[in-house]
C-alpha cells in the first residue's frame, strides 16, 4: 500500500509506460540485433521515440497546456471558466482541483460582493449624507445624499476636500478639530446652500484603520427646529391666553378683597365677571385636553361606520340645553338614505359639537342653526348653516388658525378659546376631508365639511396641530 | 520633485483657504439681509463680529500668497494663481465690509417696523446676489469659465432691481416725508448690496484670468 501510494505521489502511470516501452525496445534488440543491419535499429528506434513524443504530447503537455490556459482565464477574473479534462490520471485530478478551486473563487466573490451591495445599499438609501474622509481630508467616498441634499453630482465630489464641495466654515473648523484632535464631535450646523438649513454633524475619526480619516455625517434637522419653534410660539399663546383671564380674575378679587362686600350690586357684577371668566377658563383647559388627545391621535386609527343621524343627535344633546337658553332653534335636514360616515366617531361628533357651539354664539336670540347633509360625487358634505352675524370676508382665510379672533373683545366675552375652528380643520384633515366656510355679514355663515365616501388606502397623517 | 510638491501644497492650501473666506462671506451675506429684514439687532451684531474673522483670514492669505511669490517665484499659471489669489481675497474682504455695513443699517433701523414696500425686493436682490457669490467660488474652485461668464451676466439682472428699488424708494420719500430717515437707510442697504454683486463680477473675472490669462472686463 505504502509503495504504491508513493508511486502514485510520483506520477506511477508515466514511469511505468516509460520502463514498459524501454523493456520492449531491449527486447526488440536482443532477438534481432544481429539479423537486422544497426541502420534499421536506428530507423526503429527513431521511430519508436517519435511515437513516444507523440505520446508523450497527447498525454502529458497538451493537457498541461490546457491547464495553463484555464488558469491564467480564471486568474484574469473568468470564473465562469472549467476544464474539461476527465481522465481518471494525474491531469484528471489536476483540473478537479482547478475546477473546485475555482468554484470556490467564485462562490467566496458572490458573497464578498452580496455583502459588498448590501452595505453600498444601505449607503445609498440613507437619506443623511455620509462622507468618508481619507487623512488629508479628501473625501473617499459619498452617498448620493449629497446630490438630492445639496444638488452636489456625487462623483464630482471624491477625490476634493470637504470645503470645495460643501463650503460651510463651521462644518470645516469642527473637521478639522476632530482631525487635530482624534476624538468625535457633535454639532449644530447651519448651511444656507442651496437652501438655508439646520444638520446636526457629526464627525468620527475612523477607528482600527492606521492610516487616519474620519467618517462625517449630515442630517437635516430643519425640520425638527421648526416644529421646536412652532411648538414654543403655541405654547406661549397658550400661556398667554391662560393669564387674560386669570389676570381680570385676580383683579376682581383683589378689588373684592379690599373694598369689601358692602354695595351688593357691584359685588355682583363682579362675581358675574369672575364666573365668567372662570368659566372662560375651564373652556381653555377642556380644549388644550381636547388638543392633547387629538395630538396623541394623529392618525386616526379608529375607522369604523356611524350613522350621521345619530351623530346629529349626539351633538343635539350636548348643544341643546345651550341652544335654548338663548331660544335657537337646531334643524337637521339630511338627505334620506345617506351613506354612513367612515371615521372614528367621537372625532367627528366633536367637530359638529364645535361648530354648533359655534354658530350657538355668533347667533343672536330666537336664530336658526341648520345641519345638512347630502352626497356629492364621493364625498359627503356637511353643513352647519346658521343665520347670526357672520364673518367679515378678509377674516375668512384666518380663522382656522389657532387663537385667531376675528374681533377679540367680541369673541372673548362670548367665552371662545380660539381653538375650536382650529380643531375642527386638524381632525376632518386627519380623515383626508377638508373644510370650507362662505358668509354673509348680518346674514349667516356656513361651514361645510367634506368628507370622502370610502376609507382613504393610506390613512392621511396631518401635521402636528402645533404647525397648522 | 520634492520641492515641486511642497509648491502644489502651499498653492491648495491658499486655495482650500479662500473658499474659507468665500464660506465665511456667504454666510455674512445671508445673515445680515436676514438680520435687516426681521430687524434683528443681535444677529447684525453678530454679522459686525464675525467680520473680524474675515479680516483676519484674509491677512493670512495674503502673507500666504506673498510667501509663495518671494520663495517659489512662481511663472505662468502658478504665478496667476497668486495673484488672482489676492485679487479675490481683496473683494471677498470688501463684500464682509458691506455685509457689517447692511449690520449696521438694520441696527440704526431697530426700533421700528420697516413700512416701506420695496424692502420686499432686497432678499430677491439678495438672493441673486448670493448665488453670484457662490458661483463665482464655485467657478473658481472648478476652473470653469463658462461659469464665471454666466456669473458675470446676472449682475445687469442686479443693476435692473437695484434701479428699480431705487426710484420705488424715492417715491416713498416723496409720498411719506416723515420716514425719510428709514429709506435713506434702504437705499444704503440697496447700494451695499448692489456693490457686492460687483466684487462677485470682480471674482468672475480673475477666475477668467486665472485660466486663460486674458483680462476681461465684465462689469
Amino acid at each position: 500500500m505504502r509503495v504504491r501510494s508513493m508511486l502514485e505521489g510520483i506520477g506511477w502511470r508515466s514511469v511505468a509506460i516509460y520502463f514498459f516501452m524501454l523493456l520492449v525496445f531491449f527486447t526488440l534488440l536482443n532477438y534481432a540485433g544481429d539479423k537486422i543491419a544497426i541502420g534499421v535499429m536506428v530507423a526503429i528506434s527513431l521511430l519508436f521515440s517519435a511515437f513516444l513524443a507523440i505520446v508523450l504530447y497527447r498525454r502529458v503537455i497538451g493537457p498541461l497546456n490546457e491547464v495553463i490556459e484555464a488558469a491564467r482565464d480564471i486568474a484574469r477574473g473568468n470564473l465562469s471558466r472549467r476544464l474539461s479534462i476527465s481522465s481518471q490520471d494525474e491531469f484528471g485530478d489536476l483540473a478537479k482541483s482547478i475546477n473546485d478551486m475555482a468554484d470556490r473563487l467564485r462562490h467566496t466573490i458572490d458573497e464578498i460582493t452580496a455583502e459588498k451591495d448590501r452595505a453600498q445599499a444601505m449607503l445609498d438609501s440613507m437619506s443623511d449624507v455620509v462622507l468618508a474622509l481619507d487623512r488629508k481630508g479628501r473625501i473617499i467616498m459619498v452617498n448620493p445624499a449629497v446630490e438630492t441634499t445639496f444638488g452636489i453630482p456625487q462623483a464630482d465630489c471624491v477625490g476634493r476636500s470637504v470645503v470645495e464641495v460643501i463650503r460651510n466654515f463651521d462644518l470645516d473648523m469642527v473637521l478639522q478639530r476632530v482631525q487635530a484632535t482624534n476624538s468625535q464631535l457633535v454639532r449644530e450646523v447651519a448651511i444656507i446652500s442651496p437652501e438655508p438649513r439646520i444638520f446636526i454633524l457629526r464627525a468620527t475619526p475612523l477607528v482600527g484603520n492606521t492610516k487616519g480619516g474620519m467618517v462625517v455625517l449630515l442630517r437635516d434637522i430643519s425640520e425638527r427646529k421648526r416644529m421646536e419653534q412652532m411648538r414654543s410660539e403655541f405654547m406661549s399663546n397658550v400661556s398667554h391666553e391662560l393669564r387674560t383671564p386669570l389676570t381680570s380674575i385676580r383683579g376682581f378679587v383683589e378689588t373684592l378683597q379690599d373694598s369689601g362686600t358692602e354695595d351688593p350690586q357691584m359685588t355682583r357684577h363682579f362675581l358675574g365677571i369672575i364666573a365668567t371668566e372662570t368659566a372662560r377658563l375651564s373652556n381653555l383647559v377642556d380644549d388644550l385636553l381636547d388638543l392633547s388627545r387629538i395630538e396623541e391621535r394623529r392618525v386616526v386609527h379608529r375607522w369604523q361606520r356611524e350613522d350621521i343621524g345619530t351623530l346629529v343627535d349626539q351633538v343635539l344633546t350636548v348643544c341643546g340645553s345651550r341652544a335654548e337658553d338663548k331660544q335657537i332653534a337646531i334643524k337637521a335636514s339630511l338627505q334620506p338614505r345617506l351613506p354612513r360616515l367612515f371615521g372614528d366617531p367621537d372625532l367627528l361628533a366633536q367637530v359638529l359639537i364645535n361648530l354648533v357651539d359655534n354658530a350657538i354664539k355668533y347667533t343672536p336670540q330666537g336664530g336658526t342653526i341648520t345641519i345638512s347633509a347630502q352626497v356629492e360625487g364621493d364625498e359627503i358634505r356637511i353643513d352647519v348653516a346658521d343665520n347670526g352675524v357672520g364673518i367679515p370676508a378678509e377674516n375668512l382665510p384666518r380663522i382656522f388658525e389657532r387663537f385667531y379672533r376675528v374681533e377679540k373683545a367680541r369673541t372673548r366675552g362670548l367665552g371662545g378659546t380660539g381653538l375650536g375652528l382650529a380643531i375642527v380643520k386638524h381632525i376632518v384633515k386627519g380623515h383626508g376631508g377638508r373644510v370650507d366656510v362662505k358668509s354673509v355679514i348680518g346674514k349667516g355663515t356656513v361651514f361645510s365639511i367634506f368628507l370622502p365616501l370610502e376609507m382613504p388606502v393610506t390613512p392621511p397623517a396631518t401635521d402636528s396641530f402645533y404647525l397648522q | 520633485m520634492a520641492a515641486r510638491h511642497n509648491f502644489d501644497k502651499q498653492l491648495k492650501e491658499i486655495q482650500q483657504d479662500i473658499l474659507r473666506l468665500g464660506s465665511l462671506v456667504e454666510q455674512a451675506l445671508y445673515d445680515s439681509v436676514q438680520a435687516l429684514i426681521s430687524l434683528d439687532v443681535a444677529a447684525a451684531g453678530q454679522v459686525i463680529m464675525k467680520d473680524e474673522l474675515i479680516d483676519q483670514l484674509c491677512l493670512e492669505i495674503e502673507e500666504k500668497c506673498v510667501r509663495v511669490i518671494a520663495t517659489q517665484q512662481p511663472l505662468a499659471g502658478d504665478l496667476r494663481m497668486a495673484v488672482t489669489g489676492i485679487k479675490i481675497i481683496i473683494s471677498l474682504e470688501r463684500m464682509g465690509d458691506h455685509c457689517v455695513d447692511i449690520s449696521r443699517a438694520t441696527m440704526c433701523l431697530s426700533g421700528g417696523a420697516l413700512t416701506a414696500h420695496p424692502v420686499e425686493y432686497i432678499p430677491e436682490m439678495a438672493d441673486i446676489v448670493q448665488q453670484m457669490v457662490k458661483d463665482g467660488l464655485d467657478a473658481y474652485v472648478t476652473r470653469n469659465v463658462e461659469k464665471a461668464k454666466a456669473m458675470c451676466a446676472m449682475d445687469d439682472l442686479v443693476d435692473f432691481i437695484y434701479n428699480r428699488i431705487f426710484r420705488e424708494l424715492i417715491g416713498c420719500v416723496k409720498e411719506h416725508p416723515a420716514n425719510s430717515y428709514q429709506m435713506a437707510y434702504l437705499l444704503y442697504v440697496n447700494r451695499y448690496i448692489e456693490r457686492i454683486a460687483d466684487h462677485a463680477t470682480n471674482i468672475g473675472e480673475a477666475v477668467i484670468y486665472l485660466v486663460t490669462g486674458e483680462r476681461r472686463e465684465l462689469n
